[in-house]
């Protein structure tokens, strides 16, 4: 009794193994001769955000002469896969990083500073050269800003005859008129991510508070507004769960009065039937001080790839990636902020909805500004000691000490 | 009596299953529910709605063909690699046949991380990035050492009577292990080959780490692009995950009698 | 039927030493491939983590190549962080609750589907589910149910009665370890079943009629029979079930990210974060080695006990 399925196995195996040899990529690496195409290479977005940033790039790439060939990589795990991608030294010619990740990738050597490929940071707004500067270099440009703000549910205050706070005062108070029921009067994002730091950073920062050193009275006296919140019932404990992505489904559902969270979720709130929302920006100790919120978006920089041909190539595209009219194109369609401040005036009158972002874009804060590559550590020690507080019953000063210390 | 008390038993297994299943249905409810998430969702939909699938099929369908040929390519690879040498870790015994048996067991103690890593510089140098092939390769890593545990333990109860008739009647090693061995171990190596298809099916930390171009996609990749930092429907991912499970459903229910026909038999004696 | 006990090489034809050497020959050829296979895809990685434990192996590394050696430092920096006690009691606590509630229910499951009752086959597949849907997906799902406030969990067990507040199962720092456990027992019951569900059909019959007929009850009979007979499956379902367990990270990630506040991080966790987002891959090296000392001197166990059961 003979099985032949054994042999059958085999064959289809190696059949399988040789088809698929046959139709492996083979790309150009030729660089000697023009550059004719270069490799890019992108987060993965929504569908529709990908097809924004291809008309741009496809646009570039006829504009500076190259095929654009491009790369997506889910945004989790992305620094990995660029260490891995760097350590086989396939790194694309041009790099898109978070701005957070910029003086990371510098410290270690992975990219070009732009000045020496002919691209200048003049005109673009501080924070954004602040997060890709690395020992006094710039190592990318970015051209589209977003930042949070306070979003609130606009026929929720107006039946409870609530205006819109200003204040930590006026926000405790209005996220404790605004609680009832089911609905939390204020959402925001605790989570033991980057995301939890991301949305504390605006309440620290505008309190005086620093990253250099987290156990500062300011610092404590950020958190002890978040935990008190938490404690008078105004604020769920579930924050210390939620993702942005959760906090917006909560306000989407009527759960939460108020939210604070980022200008991504328009496409997402627009298409909720009733839902009358508007921005405001994210209140302050007290009136006068100015709100400093932590800046974010993609950047585009050049990794060392040691070819320098194709790196002045990509140096060109990236340039252009970056002009004003194309970071229109990408912040009008994408709910982010152009940061040159020539291409604000256009921006604005085409999308009065921005404005209020806008405005809070162009004095936001870089996260990396002052630690560079060990702003990690203290993001982690950040998110940790705001869990602490708000759920684990310590308080916040004594929280802030224990990360710090950990 | 035995109706009676058998009722019971199948009223008491639906309970049962009601309970240990109720994510999953919890999945398909969410899945037939445009606008549905952690806030907002009702118990059942009273209002299904197939967007979600439509969607789901027209953006992952493509990809659960991968998912399709990496996972059959895994399982016939695993129970090509595993069970010869399952044979001789059950019915012959030395000192390095112990070693071998060691070495299996303690790479099931390597982190995935650990091994997807290292895997990635070492695909670059061979080209097998972004390939059916090289992930075929990849998830084995989960399915051989587990196949050949399985199978071994399976092949230690093999009658030693039959092997040796065969032997004396001349038959080579090779004769006597396709002809007559095999045939003996169908259920063991259809279960080892199923769990090495649900292994592959399911992977998702090789997928994201040996892939660059997202010309190899399979469905758990897709799955995770979707879950980023603002999902705007979640009906769709729901609906992706229903989708992706199928096949394994099938699968499954196709190969369900040789699993429960005895995975382990032999082990006990 | 035949005895167990595995064959020392030749027999037949009786040619002696070349019949030995060929016999030998072919168990090479039969071992090679799975040998070759986790060498490179084991053995190397291994290899590999091992170094960069000893390497101070950050970002830089992975660009310029060069890595210096420091000793055992980053064992040193892991061991004496304040993590570290609470990481492993949690994989303590975590690796326990998960095996004994998977091998308890996936047992008692067992016993109840060897009973012979309508639609039986088709419950034992529908079993099988849980484990076939992705883990990002079981963890979202999850994370839905246990919802302080909106979550369904939540809501039936006030419906029922059963609590008066509602308990944060993901958000309060003393049940987040509590709620990943059960979530990965769910997780692990369908394997365990399976196994342990196998293992029981091939007792044979007579041994329970020869047991109803001395007159044993249900529960003598399984602790004096049915026990002792499944000891060898029951090895590898629990041994197996360590080793996996300790690496688990996908599905903690995806409920709690390691807190609130670290209340459900592990060693696995902890090293998976250490290396991809403080980007300290000598330190996550060395916590991931940690772990694999732990999971040797389980296969340790195994081997031990598998010889003792051959033997008898």
């Amino acid at each position: 009794m003979r099985s032949t399925s054994h042999g059958w196995c085999r064959a289809a195996v190696a059949g399988l193994v040789g088809i698929l040899a046959l139709t492996g990529c083979g790309d150009d690496t030729g660089s000697d001769g023009p550059v004719r195409s270069l490799t890019v290479q992108t987060f993965t977005g929504s569908p529709s955000d990908d097809a924004v940033y291809d008309t741009v790039l496809n646009g570039c790439g006829t504009q500076t002469g190259v095929k654009v060939v491009r790369q997506k990589v889910p945004t989790d795990g992305y620094v990995a896969k660029v260490l891995q991608q760097a350590s086989a030294k396939t790194l694309p010619d041009a790099l898109m990083l978070d701005n957070g990740d910029v003086q990371q990738l510098a410290s270690a050597g992975a990219l070009a500073p732009v000045r020496d490929l002919g691209l200048s940071t003049d005109g673009f707004a501080e924070g954004t050269v602040e997060a890709a500067t690395y020992e006094g270099e710039a190592y990318a440009l970015q051209p589209v800003a977003n930042t949070i703000a306070l979003f609130y549910n606009e026929d929720v205050l107006a039946q409870a005859g609530v205006s819109p706070p200003k204040t930590w005062d006026e926000l405790k108070a209005a996220a404790k008129a605004l609680t009832s029921g089911k609905r939390y009067g204020l959402a925001f994002s605790a989570v033991a991510t980057v995301e939890g730091t991301w949305q504390f950073l605006p309440f620290m920062w505008s309190n005086g508070g620093d990253e250099t050193n987290i156990t500062s009275p300011q610092a404590a006296g950020a958190l002890a507004l978040w935990a008190d919140m938490v404690r008078d019932g105004s604020v769920s404990k579930s924050v210390v769960n939620w993702t942005q992505a959760d906090v917006n489904d909560q306000f989407k559902a009527g759960n939460a009065a108020m939210m604070i969270n980022g200008p991504w979720q328009y496409p997402v709130l627009n298409q909720v039937s009733g839902l009358k929302y508007k921005v405001v920006p994210v209140p302050v100790p007290k009136t006068g001080v100015a709100a400093v919120t932590p800046m974010g978006g993609e950047t585009w920089s050049i990794p060392n790839t040691g070819d320098r041909a194709r790196m002045e190539a990509a140096a060109k595209l990236v340039g252009c990636v970056n002009s004003d009219a194309n970071q229109i194109a990408l912040a009008s369609q994408r709910q982010l902020v152009p940061t040159r401040a020539s291409a604000l005036e256009e921006f604005i009158e085409q999308q009065p909805t921005m404005a209020a972002f806008a405005e809070q874009v162009q004095g936001s804060r870089a996260r990396t500004a002052k630690l560079g590559p060990k702003w990690p550590e203290v993001e982690k020690q950040l998110y940790t000691a705001i869990q602490a507080a708000l759920v684990g019953g310590v308080s916040p000063q004594k929280a802030l000490e224990q990360a710090a210390n950990g | 009596m035995k109706t009676r008390r058998a009722w019971r038993d199948t009223a008491v297994g639906i309970l049962l299953l009601a309970v240990m299943l109720f994510p999953l249905y919890w999945i398909v409810n969410v899945s037939l529910q445009r606008g549905a998430s952690a806030a907002g969702t009702d118990w059942f939909p009273t209002d299904p709605d197939l967007s979600g699938y439509r969607t789901a099929l027209r953006e992952q369908g493509g990809h659960l063909v991968t998912s399709l040929l990496i996972g059959v390519g895994s399982a016939l690879f695993s129970v090509l690699v595993a069970a010869p040498a399952a044979y001789v870790l059950a019915q012959f015994r030395s000192r390095w046949i112990t070693a071998v048996l060691f070495a299996v067991l303690i790479s099931q103690m390597v982190p995935g991380i650990v091994v997807a890593n290292a895997l990635y510089t070492a695909y670059e140098d061979l080209g097998l990035l972004d390939s059916v092939p090289g992930l075929i390769l990849a998830d084995s890593t989960a399915g051989i050492p587990f196949a050949i545990l399985v199978i071994r333990a399976f092949m230690m109860g093999l009658p030693r009577a039959v092997v040796e008739a065969a032997r004396i009647d001349g038959a080579g090693h090779f004769r006597t292990f396709v002809s007559v061995v095999l045939p003996m171990s169908v259920n063991a190596v259809v279960t080892a080959a199923l769990f090495a298809f649900l292994f592959a099916w399911g992977d998702f930390l090789f997928a994201l780490t040996l892939t660059t171009t997202g010309q190899v996609h399979p469905v758990t990749l897709g799955l995770y692009q979707y879950i980023g930092s603002y999902v705007a429907d979640w009906s769709t991912v729901m609906a992706t995950a229903v989708l992706s499970s199928i096949p394994a459903v099938l699968l499954l229910a196709v190969a369900q009698r040789y699993v429960a026909a005895g995975a382990t038999a032999g082990a006990v004696k | 039927m035949a005895e167990p006990t595995p064959v020392v090489a030749v027999r037949g034809g009786g040619q002696g030493n070349s019949a030995r050497r060929r016999a030998r020959a072919a168990q090479v050829l039969f071992l090679a491939p799975a040998v070759v296979y986790i060498v490179l895809f084991f053995g190397y990685p291994a290899v590999k983590n091992m170094t960069m434990s000893v390497q101070d192996y950050t970002t830089r590394a992975f660009i310029t190549g060069e890595a210096p050696w420091i000793g055992l430092d980053n064992y040193a920096d892991v061991v004496s962080s304040s993590i570290f006690s609470k990481a492993v009691l949690n994989t303590v606590l975590f690796t326990a609750g998960s095996i004994v509630g998977q091998f308890v229910i996936g047992m008692l499951l067992a016993l109840f589907f060897r009973r012979r009752f309508p639609l039986n086959a088709v419950m034992r597949s529908l079993l099988l589910l849980p484990w076939l849907v992705p883990l990002i997906v079981s963890g979202t799902v999850w994370r839905w149910i246990l919802d302080q406030d909106g979550g369904v969990l939540n809501q039936t067990l006030r419906g029922l009665g059963l609590v008066e507040a509602n308990p944060g199962w993901l958000t309060s720092p003393s049940l987040a370890l509590v709620a990943v456990v059960v979530v990965n027992i769910w997780i692990g019951i369908p394997f365990n079943t399976t196994i342990l569900y196998g293992g029981l059909q091939e007792i044979p019959k007579e041994v329970h009629e020869a047991a109803a007929l001395d007159g044993a009850g249900r529960w003598r009979e399984f602790w004096a029979i049915t026990w002792p007979l499944l000891r060898p499956v029951v090895t590898v379902a629990l041994v197996l079930g360590v080793v996996y367990t300790l690496k688990v990270i996908d599905i903690i990630l995806a409920l709690t990210d390691g807190g609130p506040a670290n209340a459900s991080q592990t060693i696995a966790t902890q090293s998976y974060q250490l290396s991809f987002q403080q980007f300290q891959f000598g330190q996550g090296a060395a916590l991931s080695n940690l772990l694999i000392v732990v999971s040797l001197v389980f296969a340790g166990i195994y081997l031990w006990l598998n010889r003792r059961a051959v033997d008898e």
